[in-house]
């Protein structure tokens, strides 16, 4: 078992998420920084079919089950840890790197899942340790975003839970596998539900544009990249083929970039564009074939590359400047010429221009749409690519390197940051020049040739005229200093709204009640109590020696480490989550 | 380096917006002789769809979303606050 723990991608990021603070204190914490995720790469190559099963109560645990699709998505997320590590090495704090390792060693925990058991601990890691990474900013904003995050994730795993529960009633099997559409019933469209909600679909999507502005700089590079794609990792491991999946795809895909267009914050314009992308996917996986998954794994790696370069991006200008509204900004281009760069090639590969990785990824799932005969899918995701375009492609490179002047001078963003981005845009142009490089690692037997004649015409046409479109209705597009009312509305109002409510007719009837107690009951209450305390003391206590004063003596030491900080709980509680997963490893 | 070309090209505004109409007819002249392969909807049959997709689409974005957000969704900076 202990070469089984070696072998498991996830048990590099735990070790170096707990020897950080020694990494920090003998000054190698920059170097710690790359091995890990270097060793988790080399790792993926060597894993076996399955690997890590372990009886626990009863219950069959598989810590790793491999094929081919489980290996696109690890070689995406490992590659992916390595450039967020490379863009975040000149942050000094090791707790922020401490969340991120144990974030993406949650991540790749669920990837190599092979029961429900294993996915949901590693899920729950996930969602408190990227917590963290939104409460590192240290803003109050900040502090309650992740509030708000970790509750939503909480609510989403506990939907999760319930369908597991009811999975293992009607079959006691927690096998992580295929559902058929026609078996479906509350088991797992409360497995899905748990799942989209991670996937950020529509009405339970506010969580991410909420909170993924607030992250830090580098936190919102790894969360970009992880929570969302795992979420649609396991859809496409349980749930291919259900036409709903293809609905709400689509869906997402046109309503995540109508709040792109609008929105002002640089960030936010992202986050709500990630919906629109995991859209794509999310449809992907809905339509079904082998033809639309190979699609979603391939849009998948490409976005995860593209998406994190453009949060770098906003990022770089974040903190070399201290802002990331598009009304502040603009006329960066004299000052930030490789980060415009950087971002710009991001911006065109999510937009699919032709030689970009979006291009031969994005398409895959529009023709398995054509080739599927499904018009409608096929023109709203369509309509999405030109939204795309107009929101990422064009207007935020526009308004934060040209536009109105803004006046300021930042330098360009440090080297490290730099190299990161120039790592990702590598990516993002080596695939779109060389697709085979992509394509050979997708997961089913379907080929796809993204180079022709009248997918060029297109792509052309709809990029040329859309660029036409803002060239017309470029004023319209001037940023405010506004953002927009979104579904979260209903528990950041409404329930403050509830809670007035409850504090008129709820609290009075209240009180009606407590001080009827208060005069009747409380008084004889008091004197029932003195009595048995009495009898307690003097009788019981006396009989065995005391001891329970020295219980209460050891009851007031234990009092002192009770700080009241929820942070200091959660964090003690994931600390016990990771020694039990370690001790159940090694088992 | 970069930002001085790009200044270049500001000043000579003309010149890239002739380069866009340009590439522009270019889109459209190319929709005529390529080969089409079996359409999936009528729009695959007609030169130049996705000129007018892309044009109307954008156009139509812009106005409905900025118009939905001007009208209902805008607020001052931090709706949530108080």
């Amino acid at each position: 078992m202990i070469t089984d723990l070696f072998i498991h991608p996830t048990s590099w990021f735990i070790l170096g998420a707990l020897l950080m603070p020694f990494a920090k204190r003998f000054g190698v914490q920059k170097i710690w920084l790359i091995i890990i995720p270097l060793m988790a790469m080399a790792t993926i190559y060597r894993l076996p079919d399955s690997f890590g099963i372990v009886n626990y109560l009863g219950f069959e645990l598989q810590f790793g089950r491999v094929d081919k699709l489980t290996f696109i998505f690890l070689h995406v997320f490992t590659l992916m840890a390595l450039i967020g590590c490379i863009f975040g090495l000149q942050v000094k704090e090791s707790g922020q790197h401490i969340a991120a390792f144990l974030y993406v060693a949650g991540s790749l925990g669920v990837t190599l899942a092979g029961d429900y058991l294993t996915l949901f601990i590693f899920w729950e890691l996930m969602a408190f340790a990227s917590t963290f990474l939104i409460w590192y900013r240290k803003k109050q904003r900040s502090i309650e975003a992740g509030y708000r995050y970790l509750l939503v994730h909480t609510a989403g795993g506990l939907v999760l839970l319930a369908g597991i529960f009811l999975l293992y009633q009607s079959g006691h099997d927690l096998s992580f596998g295929v559902f058929s559409q026609e078996g479906a019933g509350w088991a797992e469209y409360l497995i899905m539900i748990g799942f989209l909600l991670n996937a950020a679909a529509p009405p339970i999507h506010a969580w991410l544009p909420d909170a993924y502005p607030e992250a830090t700089v580098t936190g919102a590079v790894f969360m970009c990249a992880f929570t969302t794609k795992t979420a649609v990792y396991v859809l496409m491991r349980g749930f291919p083929g259900f036409e709903v999946l293809a609905i709400i795809g689509a869906c997402m895909a046109l309503y995540g970039v109508g709040y792109a267009v609008i929105e002002n914050d640089a960030r936010r314009i992202l986050a709500y564009h990630v919906v629109s992308q995991v859209g794509y996917m999310v449809c992907g996986v809905g339509i079904g074939t082998a033809m639309a998954l190979n699609g979603v794994a391939a849009h998948a790696y490409a976005h995860i590359i593209y998406k994190a370069l453009l949060f770098m991006g906003a990022g770089a200008v974040l903190e070399m400047t201290g802002r990331s509204k598009l009304s502040e900004l603009g006329g960066l281009y004299r000052t930030m010429p490789l980060t415009m760069i950087f971002t710009i090639i991001g911006g065109i590969a999510i937009s699919g221009f032709p030689l970009t990785s979006g291009f031969v990824s994005k398409s895959m799932i529009v023709a398995a749409a054509g080739y599927n005969h499904q018009t409608i899918l096929l023109v709203m995701l369509l309509l999405a690519g030109v939204g795309t375009f107009l929101s990422v492609g064009i207007k935020l490179p526009y308004f934060i390197w040209f536009g109105k002047d803004s006046g300021i001078r930042a330098k360009e963003a440090p080297w490290n940051m730099q190299l990161a981005m120039a790592m990702a845009a590598f990516v993002c142009i080596l695939f779109g020049v060389y697709p085979a490089a992509l394509y050979s690692m997708l997961p089913y037997a379907a080929s796809y040739q993204p180079y022709y004649a009248y997918h060029l015409s297109e792509t052309f046409q709809l990029f040329g005229f859309t660029g036409l479109g803002f060239y017309l209705m470029v004023k319209y597009l001037k940023p405010h200093d506004v953002s927009n009312l979104d579904l979260d509305w209903f528990y950041r109002k409404g329930s403050v709204r509830f809670i007035n409510f409850a504090k008129g007719p709820i609290v009075s009837a209240n009180e009606w009640v407590s001080n009827v107690y208060k005069n009747i009951g409380l008084s004889m209450t008091m004197a029932l109590a003195r009595a048995f305390s009495w009898f307690d003391k003097e009788g019981i206590d006396w009989t065995i020696d005391g001891s329970a004063r020295n219980i209460v003596a050891g009851g007031n030491s234990i009092r002192q480490i009770q700080t009241g900080r929820i942070q200091h709980y959660i964090a003690a509680g994931v600390i016990a989550v990771v020694v039990v997963l370690v001790v159940v490893i090694l088992i | 380096m970069i930002a001085r070309w790009i200044d270049y090209l500001r000043e000579r505004a003309n010149i890239v917006r002739g380069c866009f109409f340009a590439f522009l007819l270019f889109a459209v002249l190319f929709d005529f002789v390529i080969d089409r392969p079996k359409p999936h909807f009528f729009g695959d049959t007609i030169i130049g769809f996705w000129s007018l997709f892309g044009l109307l689409g954008c156009l139509l974005m812009i106005i409905i979303c900025k118009g939905l957000s001007h009208v209902w969704l805008e607020r001052k900076e931090d709706p949530y606050d108080n």
